[in-house]
């Protein structure tokens, strides 16, 4: 579904990306792990297009991305949940559900979404910006869903959240894996990333260091430690 | 009182405005003041050169100061085509818009590439080279000096004609146009096109990534706030019987912007408004004191401080203590300063 061989990107003249190959394959939770600027947040930013890459290719369902505009993403089924949310804070809960479509939204979807998330229908008609920062990560992953994507990407989706809030969203993104929805996530909450993920890739310096299940990596506390510096 | 009330206070100026308005030229005349059926026509017509500055700054984060080309285009399209082809005020319209809406396809492909103080600059820059062209191409515009013509006819059909020149015909067809535009503009506004030009204002970056062409987006809005300005031109040449190319300096762009702001940029009325207010002050104040625009000036940089929404926004706000439950807090917006998403209404209701 999404396949990233030998990404580089820079930043300006410094590297930030040193050859990243990841895979996602339909239905698949993948977890990007690894300590602060390892590179997890530039390789989603590299894959929509919002970092130059500077070689490599990047290719969902078959069609090379390069080149391609980041507003087409969309269109592909490409879903992007950024980090700190991206929601649009002074527009109203409803509008920002619309924005991802083109025309006026049929009732029943919205209906379903609603019921799936009542904090969202209770504040329809509130701006964004006033909502808590867990509801706001449930907007911003209900627009995305609203979209209907076939891939969600969702950066640090439980950074900033309140705990009682993190397992709501933690089951929010079970429940979208279930549904057959692809996931590839950057987490820094290993618990989390380990509960969710199928597959899970380690970074450390730009570069993908190991990939491993949730179950095995279980196995080999020394790794989690070396890569990650915390203790399973 | 709730927000239906608020809604319900909103339709209810909005009736009177259109009321007060459709009375105009048989109560003005009658009071002995026939004189400000003129200023308010005059009012009617710049409203909609504010709204074109409104539609890109307020709704869709662009500021432009070359409003004032596209004012010119329609103004010489409407007046050319009266002159070279005998056209009446309907078809002249047409071609005036027509005229500022292609320039303004032409302008926006490059200038909407450009964002903030660098896409500012470049709409002076392209009302500034028109300018110029058009002061010293004096055989097509007549430069400084403009073109003259005769009142052509709002009405020709089955023997009867009604001029421009009929007062009243001229009132009523400036204020059907103008408001046929801000009705448009009111429909366009809460479009999903509306909600991408709020994207867009809000966070470029943010609405590229849920799929909006920010490029095209913008471009739409400025072909549509370009010709907004063309249909104030056309109604202005149509108005005065004249154009002249010294209307399409920078500073004209400029009187609009300020109108936009005191008005209240983001909501749909508030050019009207801030175009009423600064040009009845300028009728007023201009005969006593010559350099009144060092009031205005203080004025817009009051309202710019202390009432980011402008007239529009004070309305609101007094609607909104008005009518707001006194035991909920009321639902405010993260950045009091600025726009809402709520801005995008008619102050006090739709």
């Amino acid at each position: 579904m999404l396949s990233v061989a030998g990404l580089t990107a820079d930043i300006g003249r410094i590297p930030v990306l040193k050859g990243v190959s990841i895979s996602v394959a339909p239905g698949e939770t993948v977890a990007l792990l690894g300590r602060n600027g390892v590179g997890k947040t530039s390789t989603l930013r590299a894959v929509l297009g919002l970092l130059r890459r500077t070689g490599g290719s990047v290719s969902y369902q078959g069609q090379d991305l390069g080149g391609l505009a980041p507003h087409r993403l969309a269109a592909l089924g490409l879903g992007y949940v950024p980090q700190g949310r991206g929601i649009f804070p002074l527009l109203t809960v409803e509008d920002n559900l619309c924005l991802g479509l083109k025309g006026k939204p049929p009732a029943d979807l919205f209906a379903e979404l609603y019921e799936r998330f009542p904090r969202l229908a209770e504040r329809r008609r509130q701006a964004a910006g006033t909502l808590s920062g867990g509801e706001q990560q449930i907007l911003a992953i209900a627009r995305c869903l609203i979209m209907r994507p076939s891939l969600i990407m969702l950066d640090e989706p439980t950074e900033g959240i309140m705990p009682k809030l993190v397992s709501q969203i933690r089951t929010e993104i079970a429940a979208i894996a279930k549904r057959g929805i692809a996931v590839l996530i950057v987490e820094q909450n290993l618990r989390t990333a380990l509960r969710l993920a199928d597959r899970v890739y380690l970074m450390e310096r730009g570069q993908v260091v190991h990939e491993a299940t949730p179950a095995a990596l279980r196995e080999t506390p020394d790794t989690v430690h070396r890569y990650l510096g915390v203790a399973l | 009182m709730s927000g239906g009330a608020a809604a319900w206070i909103g339709r209810g100026g909005l009736a009177l405005l259109g009321a007060a308005l459709l009375a105009v030229p048989f109560v003005l005349p009658e009071l002995g003041y026939g004189f400000w059926v003129n200023i308010v026509t005059e009012i009617l017509i710049w409203s909609l050169l504010a709204a074109s500055v409104n539609l890109l700054f307020g709704y869709v984060g662009l500021l432009s100061f070359g409003q004032a080309l596209f004012f010119g285009f329609g103004m010489y399209g409407a007046t050319l085509a009266v002159i070279h082809w005998e056209a009446g005020f309907w078809t002249g319209l047409l071609a005036g818009t027509l005229a500022a809406t292609a320039m303004a396809a032409v302008a926006g492909a490059l200038a909407v590439r450009l964002t903030w103080h660098y896409f500012a600059i470049i709409t002076v820059v392209f009302s500034l080279i028109f300018y110029f062209a058009a002061m010293s191409n004096k055989t097509l515009t007549g430069g400084d000096d403009g073109l003259s013509f005769s009142a052509p006819a709002v009405f020709d059909m089955a023997g009867v004609t009604v001029t421009l020149a009929d007062p009243l015909a001229q009132y009523f067809s400036v204020l059907g146009v103008v408001a046929a535009c801000y009705a448009i503009m009111g429909v366009v506004v809460r479009s999903p096109l509306g909600l991408a030009f709020a994207a867009v204002r809000e966070n470029d970056r943010r609405a590229r990534l849920i799929g909006i062409d920010v490029y095209r987006t913008r471009l739409v809005a400025f072909v549509l706030a370009g010709a907004l300005a063309g249909v104030s031109g056309a109604l202005f040449a149509f108005f005065g019987r004249y154009a002249s190319a010294s209307y399409m300096v920078y500073h004209v762009s400029g009187e609009a912007v300020v109108w936009a702001i005191v008005g209240g940029i983001g909501t749909l009325l508030g050019p009207l408004f801030g175009t009423a207010l600064l040009i009845v002050f300028r009728e007023l104040v201009s005969t006593v004191w010559e350099n009144y625009l060092f009031a205005v000036g203080g004025l817009t940089v009051l309202v710019v401080m202390f009432a980011p929404l402008g007239l529009a926004g004070l309305w609101r706000g007094a609607l909104g203590r008005l009518t707001a439950p006194r035991a909920a807090p009321a639902e405010a917006p993260a950045d009091p300063v600025a726009p809402s998403a709520d801005a995008r209404a008619v102050p006090g209701g739709r």
